[in-house]
C-alpha cells in the first residue's frame, strides 16, 4: 500500500508542479462560482441540486485534461519502462494514478464546500441531500477519471488520449438524449448507459444501491481494463 | 545465473528475435553488439520483463522469469537507452521515489541514497531538477536509479549514447566501478567501450545470434579465423601469385619493398593450411624472414559477422 501512496504523491507532485493544474483550477472554480451565483439567484432555494448538474457537466471537459497525461505522458516520456521494469505490481501502478487524479479533483470538489456554508448562512439546507450529492459528484467524477486513464493507456498521445476521453465521457452523458430514436431494449440501455440517468438520484439527495452499483463497478471495470491493457502492451 | 533458451519474439507478423538461446554466469560482463534492428533492445526488455517474449524461456537463478516476475524485478537494475526520469523531480526526489519501488527496506532508505550520490557523484548536483541537467548528469541519474537496490543483474542499453567524449569517459569508469559482484550486460554501438568493459561478446545479426564467445576468442580468431603477418624475400610478382592461388588466403596487404615483402593474410588460413603455404613458399624458394600472428579487431569481427 505504501508503494500506491508514493504514487500518488508523485502524481500530485506532477500536476502541482505545472501550470496546466492551476489554470484548471482557476478556471473551473470561477465558472462554479458564476453558476452558483446564477443559479441561487434564480432558484432561491437553499439547494444545490443544480449546482452539482452544472459540476457534472463541467468535468465532462476537465477530467480528460487532467487524465490525459497519466500513461500517455510516462510512455512518450519513456519513464513507463522505469516504472514497469520496477518491482511493482500494474494494479498499485494504476492505483495509484488513479488515486493521484481522484485527489487532485477532490481538492477541486472540496473548494466548492463553502457553497454550503453560504446555503446554511441565508436557508436552510437539507445536510443529509447536499452530501448526497457530493457522493454523487466523487462518483461521477472517479467514473470519469477511471476512463481518462484506461484510454491513456492505449496510446503515447496525449492529445490523442484527450480527444478519445472526450469522445467516450461524451457518449456516455448524452447517451440519454438519443433514446427517442429507440425503442424497447435499446433505449433501455441507453438509459441506463447514461451518467445523467444515475446522477440525477445524487443530485437530489437520493442514494440508490443500483446507481452507486453503476459508478462503482464502472469504476472498478476500467481500472481492471488499464492493467490489461499494459500487460498487452507487454506482448506486443 | 541468466538462462535463456530458445526466445522468439514476434511484433505482428514480424520476426525480430529467432531462437535466442545462452548462459550468462554470476559476475560476467557480457557486451551485446549488432546493428540497429538487430535485436537488442528487444532483448534487454524481455530480460527486463518489459517485454514478453513470444515463445521460449528466460531463467534468472533458475527461477522461470513468467512465474514471480515482481519479485525477480528486484534483481535487475536497467537502464534504458533514454534515461527514463522524471524532468519536473530533483535527482533527490526521483531516486527516493525508485527507492520505495524497488522495495529497499525503509531503514536502509536513506542509506542507498546517500551511497548512489557517492559512487555517480551526483553530490553536487542532488537537489536540482533534473530538466536543468547536462546529458551526462542525467545518464549517471539513470544509472544511480538502476542500482539503487544493489541489483545482481544490472542491464544497460547504450548507457554511451548521445554523451561527448569527457562524459563518455566519466559514465565508463562508472560502470566499470560498478561491475564487481555484479553480472553486467551492456548494449553499445561503441565496440571499443565493449573491447574495454566486458569479457564476453554476443554478436545478434537480424534477431539471431551470429556470434557469443570471449571476447580473447573471437579476436585472437578462431580455428579458421587466422590472420598472418609475413615477411618474405623473393619475386614479388611470384610471391603474390603463389598467395593468391593457394586456397583459403586472401591477402588483405601486399607490399614490395627493398626489404622484402610484407603482406597480410587473412579469413581461413588455419596453421595447418599456413603450413601449407609455408612448404609452397620455401619449394618456389622464397625465404620466410618473419611470420606473425596478427589479433584481428573486434570491429573486424564485427563486421565479418554482419557481412556473413
Amino acid at each position: 500500500m505504501s508503494k500506491v501512496f508514493i504514487i500518488i504523491k508523485k502524481e500530485l507532485a506532477t500536476l502541482f508542479r505545472s501550470p496546466l493544474a492551476y489554470v484548471i483550477l482557476c478556471i473551473t472554480i470561477s465558472v462554479f462560482h458564476f453558476f452558483f451565483y446564477l443559479i441561487i439567484d434564480h432558484n432561491q432555494e437553499a439547494s444545490l441540486r443544480d449546482v452539482f448538474k452544472v459540476m457534472e457537466f463541467m468535468f465532462v471537459f476537465i477530467v480528460p485534461i487532467l487524465t490525459m497525461k497519466t500513461f500517455a505522458g510516462e510512455k512518450l516520456s519513456g519513464t513507463m519502462e522505469f516504472l514497469l521494469t520496477t518491482p511493482t505490481s500494474h494494479l498499485t501502478i494504476v492505483l495509484g494514478k488513479f488515486l493521484g487524479v481522484f485527489t487532485f479533483f477532490s481538492v477541486l470538489v472540496g473548494l466548492t464546500g463553502i457553497y454550503y456554508v453560504l446555503i446554511e448562512i441565508f436557508g436552510n439546507p437539507d445536510l443529509s441531500a447536499v452530501m448526497t450529492g457530493y457522493l454523487g459528484v466523487l462518483l461521477e467524477g472517479g467514473l470519469f477519471i477511471a476512463i481518462g486513464i484506461l484510454v491513456s493507456s492505449w496510446t503515447s498521445s496525449q492529445m490523442i488520449a484527450a480527444i478519445t476521453t472526450y469522445l467516450l465521457l461524451f457518449i456516455l452523458y448524452f447517451s440519454a438524449s438519443v433514446t427517442t430514436y429507440f425503442q424497447g431494449a435499446m433505449a433501455e440501455f441507453l438509459r441506463q448507459l447514461c451518467t445523467m440517468t444515475h446522477f440525477d438520484n445524487f443530485s437530489i439527495g437520493l442514494f440508490s444501491l443500483a446507481d452507486f452499483v453503476y459508478y462503482a463497478s464502472g469504476i472498478v471495470m476500467c481500472l481492471l481494463l488499464t492493467c490489461v491493457s499494459i500487460d498487452k502492451k507487454l506482448w506486443e | 545465473m541468466i538462462r535463456a533458451k530458445n526466445i522468439h519474439k514476434w511484433y505482428g507478423s514480424q520476426h525480430v528475435l529467432h531462437d535466442i538461446s545462452f548462459e550468462i554466469q554470476e559476475g560476467e560482463i557480457v557486451g551485446f553488439l549488432g546493428h540497429n534492428g538487430a535485436g537488442k533492445t528487444t532483448l534487454m526488455r524481455i530480460l527486463t520483463n518489459y517485454s514478453k517474449m513470444s515463445d521460449g524461456a528466460l531463467y534468472i537463478d533458475n527461477v522461470l522469469i513468467s512465474k514471480n516476475t515482481i519479485h525477480l524485478r528486484e534483481k535487475i537494475g536497467y537502464l534504458s537507452e533514454n534515461p527514463p526520469l522524471y524532468p519536473h523531480m530533483t535527482v533527490n526526489e526521483f531516486l527516493m521515489f525508485a527507492v520505495h519501488l524497488k522495495n529497499v527496506v525503509r531503514k536502509n532508505q536513506r542509506r542507498q541514497l546517500e551511497k548512489v550520490l557517492d559512487q555517480c557523484q551526483l553530490r553536487d548536483v542532488q537537489n536540482k531538477v533534473i530538466a536543468t541537467l547536462s546529458k551526462g548528469y542525467c545518464q549517471r541519474v539513470g544509472i544511480a536509479q538502476a542500482i539503487i537496490n544493489d541489483p545482481d543483474i544490472l542491464i544497460l542499453d547504450e548507457p554511451t549514447v548521445g554523451l561527448d567524449p569527457c562524459q563518455i569517459l566519466e559514465v565508463r569508469q562508472l560502470i566499470k566501478s560498478l561491475e564487481k559482484k555484479r553480472t553486467v550486460l551492456l548494449s553499445t554501438h561503441i565496440l571499443s567501450e565493449i573491447e574495454q568493459m566486458a569479457q564476453r561478446v554476443i554478436i545478434l545479426r537480424s534477431g539471431k545470434i551470429v556470434a557469443d564467445a570471449a571476447i580473447e576468442e573471437l579476436t585472437s580468431g578462431g580455428e579458421n579465423r587466422h590472420k598472418l603477418k609475413l615477411r618474405l624475400r623473393g619475386d614479388p610478382a611470384r610471391i603474390e601469385t603463389i598467395l593468391k592461388e593457394h586456397a583459403g588466403v586472401e591477402i588483405e596487404a601486399f607490399e614490395a619493398g627493398a626489404d622484402g615483402v610484407c603482406c597480410v593474410l587473412r579469413q581461413d588460413i588455419s596453421l595447418s593450411n599456413g603450413n601449407k603455404l609455408f612448404e609452397q613458399l620455401l619449394r618456389e624458394q622464397v625465404e620466410i624472414l618473419a611470420v606473425d600472428t596478427v589479433k584481428h579487431s573486434l570491429e573486424d569481427v564485427f563486421l565479418t559477422y554482419n557481412r556473413k
